[in-house]
């Protein structure tokens, strides 16, 4: 499987602003100290050679969808957040290119940030898309026709051209998604929201986002750790601090990154992508979060395999 | 995991040894709610000396908030003695911003 992140920003989109990037280009240049470069291929080998990805490059801003390539002759793709608009114009080109035009898609809740990409879905406007919307909600359908009332965008649902067919699953009972097997498991979050795991030839994602691990309840991380179990990778909301969550942020539904190492650790799971990025961060705050987490991890694995621990961005890629 | 309290110097002192980690958290935090509740029928202020504590993961962390909420303000909790793991540690969750940490139980005033 590859595993494609579309948009990683919790909560709302971001954008960089002029002033982000002109302190981007000037650390390039400092960086590159009056050297000369034959081409932009030689100078992007050096900025990736010599700069820190946050002094380089973005985390982005487009909110939570992943794309799970893998499939039979379908898209998977998880949550509808602005990174969809971006996933469906490339999808576009793979159509032309002789990708059946299926769609899976995995909701794992339906708060705007995760549904507000989906009326900039391409696909959604294509009379030959076949688009499957999983979800453990019962009132995912009323989520996304509300969204394309008149009050609220010009487009109605019912103008849309695809053919939708929702479909509500019950946690903890597999079943089969194009070739993929797909278990739900309930997460807390306002409203509910749900963590997918996708499986197939002995290899394993987990969708895990928006998901608070209450204090007063980690008796039940038992079957998080059962959810993660043996994973190749596991995709954690990983907002905030502990600290945060416990105190100032407790009840916002998100959790922190060193419990999504200790829940993989404790799942012995393989690998670790960090996602649903608090939208005030900065790359550098981003970064900073990375590294902490990077050296959180070294600091309880006590003897355990190492997790390696990924910091997802916009435009990732992570075979798996 | 081991633990041991006493009462001195006008303190109930915890002092955890090993490790607290997803097989020990509720052990830990069982020790912890106890301390709580002496220090509070003995109206004194508890204080956690980590020195003997290899570390603790984040279930260690968040029985310390579970302690600290069942303290309410009765009962001032301080961490004491955190070797350099456990200092990064509560750097890196900032629980050193949710709790007063001192070198060592000799120097919590």
């Amino acid at each position: 499987m590859l595993v494609r992140f579309w948009g990683t920003r919790g909560s709302l989109p971001v954008a960089q602003k002029a002033v982000q990037i002109t302190g981007k280009v000037a650390r390039c240049l400092v960086a590159a100290d009056g050297r000369r470069f034959k081409d932009e291929a030689e100078a992007i080998a050096f900025a990736e050679a010599n700069l820190e990805f946050a002094d380089r490059a973005t985390f982005g801003g487009a909110t939570s969808c992943v794309e799970i390539e893998g499939a039979d002759g379908a898209f998977l793709v998880c949550d509808a957040g602005s990174g969809l608009r971006e996933f469906g114009l490339d999808a576009v080109g793979r159509c032309a290119r002789g990708h059946p035009r299926v769609y899976h898609l995995f909701m794992s809740h339906l708060h705007w940030d995760h549904i507000m990409g989906f009326p900039f879905f391409a696909a959604a406007f294509d009379p030959e898309a076949v688009i499957t919307i999983h979800s453990g909600h019962a009132d995912a359908e009323t989520a996304l026709r509300r969204q394309q009332e008149e009050i609220s965008f010009p487009v109605p649902f019912d103008w849309l051209r695809a053919s939708f067919e929702f479909v509500t699953h019950a946690p903890g009972v597999p079943f089969d998604a194009a070739g993929v097997t797909v278990t739900l498991e309930a997460q807390h979050h306002s409203h509910d929201s749900y963590g997918y795991r996708f499986e197939k030839a002995g290899r394993s994602v987990v969708y895990s986002t928006d998901s608070e691990h209450k204090l007063d309840n980690m008796e039940s991380e038992a079957a998080f750790e059962a959810f993660f179990g043996a994973c190749d990778l596991v995709i954690c909301d990983t907002m905030y601090s502990l600290g945060d969550t416990v105190s100032l942020k407790q009840d916002w539904g998100h959790s922190s990154n060193i419990v999504a190492v200790d829940l993989c650790h404790a799942a012995h799971a393989k690998r670790l992508a960090l996602f649903h990025h608090e939208p005030t961060y900065s790359d550098r705050d981003i970064a900073r979060m990375h590294a902490e987490t990077v050296r959180y991890e070294e600091l309880v694995r006590a003897g355990r395999p190492a997790l390696e621990v990924i910091c997802a961005y916009d435009g990732l890629e992570v075979t798996v | 995991m081991d633990w041991q309290s006493r009462k001195t110097g006008g303190r109930i002192i915890g002092e955890p040894k090993g490790r607290v980690d997803e097989t020990t958290w509720e052990q830990f935090s069982a020790h912890l709610t106890g301390a709580v509740r002496e220090a509070r029928d003995a109206g004194l202020p508890l204080v956690i000396d980590l020195k003997g504590l290899d570390y603790m993961s984040s279930r260690g962390l968040r029985a310390l908030t579970i302690a600290k909420r069942e303290a309410g303000d009765a009962v001032p909790i301080t961490l004491a003695g955190p070797n350099e793991r456990m200092r990064e540690i509560l750097a890196i969750s900032r629980y050193d911003k949710l709790f007063k940490i001192v070198d060592d139980i000799g120097s919590d005033g």
